[in-house]
């Protein structure tokens, strides 16, 4: 065990896929290593909500799965509560749970009800609390008018709130949500984000660790969120800490007249102005072509100068619209995608 | 149902034109006389049982392909609990069929029953079931290792129906082949059912037998304790838990 205050830590952790093909049936057997996770750290606090961000393959459910003892890493050692995913795992798997995307991981001949039971008695939950804690999982996730139906005759959505129920049967500690709005309705996974904050993280007080490709889904939910590609961790922080470090992170759109190359020429010689294009616009202003200026600056005090420029070069400025990063903004540029 | 009463009576029409009503079975420097639509039968009865216990990993398969495998892995349950879980359920499914094959061959095929120890029938019965079920417990472990399982156990198959003597009564197989067929807890148990059942063997009679079948208990439950957790930390390592 592990004398840290963390909920979960990973410190150089590191997981090789090693597939070995022949190119026929007597042929020289060929191997072949992945790399899906290269040494990575990072430590989540207590009933804090991290978000694993990262393009396909980047090593999000690798990451969850070495967490969870599914896997074993090839390399470096995790940690949940203190204690370490693979000698102490009989104890991890106690008070952790997984949700993952998609319609697996449940028993489709029984109904809701039975699989919960199932899935209690493995957890030994306590005989006289099964009873109560499933019909509250189930009135929590809307399924007691179904609850006694087969899983079979189930929608994608009830499914996977069926799932959450499934994941929360031994009210873990530490919860892993691997993409667990994968596929659902917009309404269903927005009742579904709002459950994870409001019902598991602020009323629980439970510790998530959320894997999503959807940068809107982090950016409601997460406290801090960490960017993985291809296998390597390239950035950790809160959202708006992450967004402030961004080069270039602020973009004014500002529609005006008389933009010319030499207008933008001068433009790109302030210092704050990283960027500066125009794009077509369809108006005009007293007769006058509008254009659409798009400038990236490091900083939105930078404003002031770009507008006194434009004003000393005699350009009219119908509308200005100024947004910072956003975490797609950060994204891409941590992944590059 | 239909493969050991259909098989059983393949086997009885197969002696036929060689044989009369019974055969013999030397064991123990002793020669007893038995039924030969009870020997056959039981025979195909009991190398069911046998068959559904190495198959009874199977019940791993459908878990990996529905991806519950990894849901149940996920939980602190005790591993040697669900394995016997899984080899039981088979286990408890196999007993009314038991019983009612035998109600039957009486009722129907006239077989002659000579049961004069009901305790040794009865330790015969269930020591023959709980080493099967512990060697399907072992075999189960290899279908949570390995998405290959079936080809391991469906290979085993036809040299146990051969070598345990399913067919024909063991002093007919050459003596340098014997000691395979005493690897086979099939073996023992075929011996001890069919002394048991059609010859009126006492515990004493069949004490070797059983003593046997109970020590391979014992052996099988050690090794698939022990193959369970090697297979789950090599799945676990090499990644193929959740491959289907």
């Amino acid at each position: 065990m592990s004398n840290t205050s963390f909920a979960v830590e990973a410190r150089q952790l590191s997981r090789d896929y090693i597939s070995a093909n022949r190119s026929h049936l007597v042929g020289k057997k060929v191997t072949t290593v992945i790399r899906a996770l290269d040494h990575i750290d990072f430590e989540i606090q207590e009933g804090e909500l991290f978000g694993l961000l990262g393009p396909n393959g980047a090593g999000k459910t690798t990451t969850v799965k070495i967490l969870c003892t599914l896997l074993e890493p090839t390399s470096g050692q995790a940690f949940v509560k203190g204690y370490d995913v693979v000698k102490d795992a009989a104890r991890v798997r106690r008070i952790v749970n997984m949700v993952a995307g998609g319609e697996r991981m449940l028993y489709y001949r029984l109904t809701g009800r039975e699989n919960l039971e199932y899935f209690a008695e493995l957890y030994n939950v306590p005989k006289r609390e099964v009873k109560s804690r499933i019909n509250t999982l189930l009135e929590l996730m809307g399924l007691v008018d179904r609850a006694d139906d087969e899983v079979e005759k189930y929608s994608k959505g009830m499914k996977q709130r069926l799932q959450v129920c499934r994941g929360l049967i031994n009210d873990p500690e530490v919860l892993f949500l691997d993409e667990p709005t994968l596929g659902l309705d917009v309404n269903i996974a927005k009742d579904l984000r709002r459950f994870i904050r409001e019902k598991i993280v602020e009323e629980r007080g439970k510790t998530v660790l959320l894997t999503t490709h959807y940068m809107y889904e982090a950016e409601e939910l997460c406290d801090r969120v960490g960017f993985l590609n291809k296998g390597k961790l390239v950035a950790v922080g809160r959202p708006d800490e992450l967004k402030r470090k961004m080069p270039s992170g602020f973009s004014m759109e500002v529609l005006a007249t008389r933009l010319t190359d030499e207008v933008l020429q001068g433009l790109r010689q302030l210092e704050p102005v990283k960027k500066a294009l125009t794009t077509d616009y369809e108006g005009e202003i007293e007769g006058e072509k509008i254009d659409r200026l798009i400038v990236n600056i490091n900083s939105d005090r930078a404003t002031p100068e770009v507008l006194n420029y434009l004003s000393a070069m005699r350009c009219r400025v119908v509308s200005v619209n100024i947004r910072g990063p956003t975490l797609e903004d950060l994204f891409m540029f941590y992944t590059g995608e | 149902m239909a493969l050991p009463l259909g098989n059983g009576l393949y086997l009885y029409f197969l002696y036929l034109p060689f044989a009369a009503r019974s055969v013999n079975l030397e064991f123990n420097a002793a020669w007893y006389t038995l039924d030969l639509v009870g020997f056959t039968l039981i025979g195909q009865l009991l190398y069911t049982f046998f068959t559904m216990m190495l198959l009874s990993g199977n019940a791993f398969v459908v878990e990996r392909e529905q991806g519950t495998l990894e849901a149940v892995l996920l939980s602190p349950a005790n591993r040697i609990a669900l394995i016997l879980g899984g080899a039981l359920a088979g286990a408890f499914n196999y007993m009314w069929f038991f019983f009612g094959i035998m109600f039957s061959w009486v009722a129907f095929l006239g077989v002659q029953m000579v049961i004069n120890d009901f305790l040794a029938l009865a330790a015969s019965i269930v020591l023959s079931y709980l080493s099967m079920v512990t060697l399907g417990m072992c075999f189960e472990a290899l279908f949570v290792y390995s998405r290959r399982g079936h080809m391991y156990t469906t290979v085993l198959q036809e040299p146990i129906m051969f070598f345990s003597g399913l067919a024909f009564p063991l002093q007919a197989m050459p003596r340098a082949l014997l000691s395979i067929s005493y690897l086979i807890p099939l073996t023992f148990g075929l011996l001890s059912l069919r002394l048991t059942l059609l010859g009126g063997a006492s515990l004493i009679d069949v004490g070797v037998p059983l003593t046997v079948l109970a020590s391979m208990t014992l052996l099988f439950l050690a090794l698939s304790t022990w193959l369970i957790g090697y297979a789950e930390r090599k799945a676990k390592a090499k990644a193929t838990l959740t491959q289907f």
